[in-house]
């Protein structure tokens, strides 16, 4: 049966059975979008890092594949170790990453803004936007942001979300509040006047 | 996000709240493409663990020496048993058909233990 066609359960037993190489590269095929595109905003917008800290997601979940137990959907097992693998990562750097980004704030704070309107598919909002949302997301602490990108990038429930940054679910409510103190200020070109 | 607004204050910044899920729709909608990202993962993963080359060799003579010993152990057993199939068949009448099925049958055994036991991993 073609790898394509199974469910990531079944793809999962191949690997963990039979060391079934080609039923992972399916997982990860299936999945690298997802994951990639997380890490692109938790490290607010660094793709290179985002790609090499995915690689290394999926080097841990193909590790740690038998200690999966299908209690939750296998993309909320890779978030997971995804947003641990970036967590770990910024705290090695978290020094050299702080001094760039508040650097690269402050450096466009003042400049051009968008209109404050947020509806229609426009790819240029949508583009600026997502420019935007980089950094102001690099103003927030790891934990804030990391909330933020579950809940509102990964339409996480604040439960999932907590399972996901295995912290309780009022730690991420206040993370989330926080971070939206914080990005009210950051984000109010977009506000609508 | 599925949950409700956590307080007036949260309730007041629904635009802010439009951005963020404006933005995730966005993210979630746009597939990156695999651009070789799956190859470079499927690269750096461990090789698979190979079985040493002297593992069946090994174990085909294991099982031998263990069967010999068995045999040996246990002599007059076989010895029974030996003479008991015969006289079941020195009793029975076989045809040439028979014979001809039941080389068959023994040889087809014979070459599927050969063929699992000399499979490549």
């Amino acid at each position: 049966m073609a790898e394509s066609s199974l469910t990531d359960a079944e793809l999962i037993a191949r690997v963990v059975v039979q060391d079934d190489r080609h039923a992972f590269s399916e997982l990860v095929r299936r999945h690298q979008s997802a994951v990639r595109a997380t890490l692109r905003r938790l490290t607010a917008g660094n793709h290179a890092l985002a790609d090499d800290i995915a690689q290394e997601t999926f080097m841990l979940a193909f590790r740690n594949l038998r200690s999966f137990r299908q209690e939750s959907k296998f993309s909320t097992w890779l978030y997971r170790i995804a947003t641990n693998a970036y967590l770990a990562d910024a705290r090695r750097r978290k020094e050299e990453l702080l001094g760039d980004r508040d650097a690269g704030v402050a450096d466009d704070e003042g400049g051009d803004v968008p209109s404050a309107e947020t509806g229609g598919p426009d790819p240029a909002r949508a583009a600026t936007l997502s420019l935007d949302m980089d950094r102001a997301l690099a103003v927030l602490s790891e934990g804030e942001r990391a909330a933020i990108v579950q809940c509102y990038h990964n339409d996480l429930s604040h439960e999932e979300a907590a399972q996901v940054l295995n912290c309780p679910v009022g730690t991420v409510k206040t993370h989330i509040l926080r971070a939206k103190q914080k990005l009210r200020s950051r984000l109010a070109a977009w506000k609508p006047h | 996000m599925n949950n409700q607004p956590l307080s007036p204050a949260a309730a007041a910044d629904d635009w802010l709240d439009t951005v963020l899920h404006a933005d995730g729709r966005e993210h979630r909608a746009a597939y990156l493409d695999d651009a070789g990202f799956t190859a470079r993962v499927m690269t750096a993963l461990p090789a698979p663990a190979a079985m040493p080359a002297w593992r069946k060799p090994a174990l085909a003579l294991l099982w031998a020496v263990a069967g010999i010993a068995v045999a040996l152990a246990l002599p007059a057993t076989l010895v029974d048993v030996a003479h008991d199939v015969l006289r079941l068949l020195v009793g029975q009448r076989v045809s040439l058909a028979g014979i001809a099925a039941g080389v068959v049958a023994l040889g087809s055994a014979t070459w599927l233990a050969a063929a699992l036991a000399l499979r490549e991993d």
